[in-house]
């Protein structure tokens, strides 16, 4: 097992560079000279040339991707242009608070989508079997940020729980934060919870149907413990999902952010595109793909924990 | 038999593996077509049903609730009659839907199929390639490039296309290597039928089912992602009407209007559940799946 | 014989949707304690799904008719608890494909040790590990400690297989349900495997009723024989005299097609058109086997004969032969290979 994860380790570095590529590719996307841009209208060759070698962009494209990609591991991201400070430290701040966001709406997903699953894979047919599944057809096909939306009207006219931001001023302390977190965590849920109980669902079922099971059922095994195990051998079927869906999670905490003003690494990118921050953009975006990166290496470690056969 | 007759034989498309049942129409599919229709009809007929201009607007109408007289969805901040910009919107939110997943499609399914017929080292690096950018949230990545074309529903749509190219062309690979192991593959190969021929007349129409009905959810999919690039500010430009925008517009008055930004959020969950249904209901037909569970 | 295990007139239908299948219908089985019987049929013949009903495997999509009584009590009116205690430990059975019949997921060891700490054959996790050893080695494999800690998918089909009999004839059942039980397995290791069968059949008076397709198979293991068609019996009895004396065509028919020792090479005569498929419409009223065979009369159509006695122990269902059919093989015809 330990080689596994090693292994899967040393594949991931790869992609890790990959990652860093196509980020510094979308920063070349720019249109427009970056230089006439930061020098203004009224700059002269002579300056723009001086910047333009001071910056290092005279140089051939795979230098300057290694000049950057050298600096960037060591925490040199680019200074963001509005905010004027290193994005390396406004990303990596903002990205623990999205976390925080990211852990809870992850808990509730994988809760709700467990029951969901299993009570749709029992009773496929029966009233509450089609519910369910008319239930997360809506939830997978809901955008995460119409969700948001729903739920911020919810609190704007029933006043119970705080529209916005992470504390309220003045207060401090776990207590606030958790009151804060309810709303964002619910509604980054929905969606993940949705596509999580369709996919378990639909794993447990075929699991269901599996010769082995029927094999515990002639030996006399109750109901209960049958379950168990068809739920034991859909778990890697449920990691895969679950990976999946922290990608989705990932993105989607973009909208989240904005709408409840989590100050979060979603919030941090859009307001950096709204400002033409490009350096801001590109690193919180090569920081959320390498996090992702190393996650789905923890979800495929689990996996091949739990269903040995992948590992040969 | 000579040769000549081999191949020809050989060469013409197989039967698709599953032999279809008379075609039954559950009420998901009907629901789905029905909606994915409408929502088409809406689309090219938006000059002849909107009730007033989607991009002027009389300021001294601002912010009118729902059930307004003249206004039934009620007006924006500037005055605009929010029914003819949902109607116009109609447009560009088909247009960023079908449009990338239908480059994304084609180019994605023709990735796949080189992939999944390739020896393995060629595999390979064209997989491990398309996994770089399946690293990426997809929505981070659309803004990523997005954000660097710049604004416009042109580089929304490139932006998403990207995006979308790595998912499809797994699924396409998938299917190839599925269908690659079947016997017919071997049979035409045998027969001497060159690899290309292999690929578009025998393992193409296996792998076609699949591939339209993932393309086919992709759409609802790439519906909910380019209204959110407008949301973002990175599709279609202020003052043409846009779901994704009118979103972000109408979520500032949340306090005072808050039932106003419901009405975008409703036309785009509405077009996405279309599409889902519409692949769910595709897929039915592809699919059996047996009754009862057994404990 | 006094039958240990009585099958009365049983019958299994299944709903699919608005659709309802008869997959058995009135099926009569008798097994003594000590024998094998052989269920013999092809695909959708219902052999499967007979055996399967006599355990009560199928859930609320199946309807079952008739009885099953198992030393005088009828499991199908059983409640669910008590079946269930009976599962494994008196009536059990040996599922068909080796390499599905065990949890992919979950060692050899924890399956077995969980079973028999289920059926109360021992007290603790130490104890239940020696036992299951030893139930390892009863069927004949050889390093019982390296397969309890060994992943299904480490090991060959055969191993598989007789780790499933293990289980299976570990609480030493009274009556073994083995559903085609060799077809997944090499030649080489079929012969071992129903050798095994007959051993444990000795050791414990154990009834076992073997479904197949194989009438090798059959000849090789079973005391007695039942062929299915379409769902019924069409003929039942010991089983050299069924094979050597058939009274229905559909027998006579499946002796002619099937490869034996002895038979020249090409001239197996196989019985045309197809066995009807597990939900197709018969018509009541006639011969489910007429379209095929060959001494078809018209009345044959009209009327479905009966299982009636033909001989000691011996029946069939078929009112035109009435004298023992005699297989014949047709000579050899040459087709050239273009």
């Amino acid at each position: 097992m330990p080689v596994y994860v090693l292994k899967r380790l040393a594949q991931a570095v790869p992609i890790m560079i990959g990652v860093a590529i196509v980020v510094f590719v979308t920063m070349k996307l720019i249109p427009g000279d970056p230089v006439a841009a930061l020098l203004g209208p009224n700059s002269t060759p002579q300056s723009r040339h001086d910047l333009s070698q001071r910056l290092g962009l005279d140089q051939p494209l795979p230098i300057q991707f290694l000049n950057w990609f050298v600096s960037a591991l060591h925490g040199d991201l680019g200074t963001s242009i509005s905010l004027q400070r290193p994005a390396g430290s406004l990303v990596l701040a903002s990205f623990l608070n999205t976390l925080v966001l990211l852990g809870a709406a992850l808990l509730l997903a994988l809760i709700g989508g467990i029951v969901l699953g299993v009570l749709a894979a029992l009773h496929p047919q029966s009233a509450l079997g089609r519910i369910v599944r008319g239930f997360t057809l809506f939830t997978i096909s809901i955008p995460q940020y119409t969700v948001a939306l729903l739920l911020l009207l919810l609190a704007v006219e029933t006043g119970i729980l705080p529209t916005g931001g992470m504390t309220t001023t003045g207060q401090s302390g776990p207590g606030t934060v958790l009151l804060h977190l309810i709303l964002p965590a619910v509604a980054a849920s929905i969606t993940p919870m949705g596509g999580i109980a369709r996919m378990f669902a639909s794993s447990l079922s075929e699991v269901l149907h599996q010769d082995f099971v029927t094999s515990y059922r002639a030996r006399g095994l109750a109901s209960t413990a049958v379950l168990r195990h068809a739920i034991h051998g859909s778990v890697p079927a449920l990691l895969t999902i679950t990976g999946l869906q922290i990608s989705y999670l990932l993105g989607g905490t973009l909208f989240i952010e904005v709408i409840f003003a989590w100050p979060g690494l979603g919030q941090l990118v859009y307001q950096a595109v709204s400002a033409r921050d490009y350096p801001l953009v590109q690193a919180g975006v090569l920081v959320s793909a390498l996090v992702l990166v190393l996650v789905n290496v923890v979800v495929d470690s689990a996996h091949a924990g739990f269903d040995p056969r992948v590992r040969a | 038999m000579s040769a000549d007759t081999i191949t020809r034989v050989v060469a013409s498309p197989l039967p698709v593996r599953r032999a279809r049942p008379r075609v039954r129409w559950g009420a998901e599919t009907v629901a789905g077509v029905v909606i994915v229709g409408g929502l088409l009809l809406v689309a090219l007929l938006a000059p002849l049903i909107a009730p007033s201009s989607p991009t002027s607007g009389d300021v001294s109408r601002r912010l009118f609730d729902l059930g307004t007289a003249g206004s039934p969805l009620g007006t924006d901040g500037q005055g605009r009659d929010i029914l003819s910009r949902l109607i116009w919107g109609a447009r560009p939110a088909l247009i960023g839907g079908v449009t990338p997943v239908l480059i994304a499609g084609v180019i994605g399914a023709t990735l796949g199929m080189v992939a999944g017929l390739a020896p393995r080292f060629g595999r390979s690096a064209i997989m491990r390639t398309l996994d770089v950018l399946y690293a990426f949230p997809a929505i981070l990545l659309a803004v990523a490039i997005g954000a660097a074309l710049g604004p416009g529903v042109t580089n929304s749509v490139v932006s998403l296309a990207v995006v979308l190219i790595a998912p499809v062309a797994r699924v396409a690979e998938a299917e190839v290597l599925r269908v690659r192991s079947a016997d017919f593959i071997d049979v035409a190969r045998a027969s001497g039928a060159t690899r290309a021929i292999i690929a578009v007349r025998q393992v193409l129409p296996n792998i076609a089912p699949a591939l339209i009905v993932y393309c086919t959810s992709l759409i609802g999919l790439a519906i909910v992602y380019s209204a959110g690039m407008s949301f973002l500010g990175l599709g279609v430009a202020p003052p043409n009407p846009d779901w994704g925008q009118m979103l972000n517009d109408l979520r500032q008055f949340i306090y005072d209007r808050p039932l106003l930004a419901l009405v975008p959020a409703a036309a785009i969950l509405l077009a996405s559940v279309g599409f889902n249904l519409l692949g769910d209901g595709l897929k039915r037909q592809l699919d059996v799946r047996d009754g009862e569970v057994l404990l | 014989m006094t039958a240990r295990l009585r099958v009365r007139d049983l019958s299994v239908s299944f709903t699919r949707g608005e659709r309802v299948v008869d997959a058995v219908r009135g099926v009569d089985l008798d097994v003594a304690a000590g024998r094998t019987l052989v269920l013999l049929g092809e695909s959708g013949s219902g052999k499967s799904v007979t055996a399967n009903a006599i355990l009560r495997l199928y859930g609320r999509s199946a309807r079952l008719g008739g009885a099953v009584e198992l030393d005088g009590r009828n499991l199908l009116g059983l409640p669910a608890s008590e079946m269930r205690r009976l599962r494994g430990r008196v009536v059990s059975m040996v599922p068909q494909d080796p390499s599905a019949a065990l949890d992919p997921l979950r060692r050899v060891g924890d399956q077995i040790v969980e079973v028999l700490g289920l059926w109360g054959m021992a007290r603790s996790r130490g104890a239940a590990r020696r036992i299951a050893a030893e139930q390892l080695e009863r069927v004949g494999i050889a390093e019982p400690e390296r397969v309890l800690r060994s992943l299904p998918f480490e090991l060959s089909g055969g191993m598989r297989q007789r780790i499933a009999i293990a289980i299976a004839v570990a609480c030493e059942p009274q009556v073994l349900i083995a559903d085609e039980p060799t077809t997944a397995l090499d030649v080489t290791v079929q012969a071992q495997v129903l050798d095994l069968f007959s051993e444990l059949q000795r050791a414990n008076d154990m009834s076992i009723v073997m479904v197949t397709h194989d009438v090798g198979v059959a000849r090789m293991v079973g005391h007695d024989i039942a062929v299915m068609y379409a769902g019924r019996i069409v003929e039942r009895g010991p089983m050299e005299q069924v094979l050597s004396a058939p009274r229905h065509p559909y027998t006579a028919g499946l002796l002619e097609a099937l490869p034996t020792p002895g038979v020249p090479r090409g001239s197996l005569r196989a019985i045309p058109g197809r066995p009807p498929g597990p939900g197709e419409e018969l018509a009541v009223d006639a011969c489910a086997f007429a379209a095929r065979c060959r001494s078809a009369v018209a009345a044959c159509w009209t009327h479905r004969p009966p299982l009636h006695t033909v001989g000691s122990d011996h029946d069939a269902a078929c009112d035109v032969i009435d004298e023992p059919i005699r297989i014949s093989f047709p000579t050899l015809e040459r087709t050239e290979v273009a």
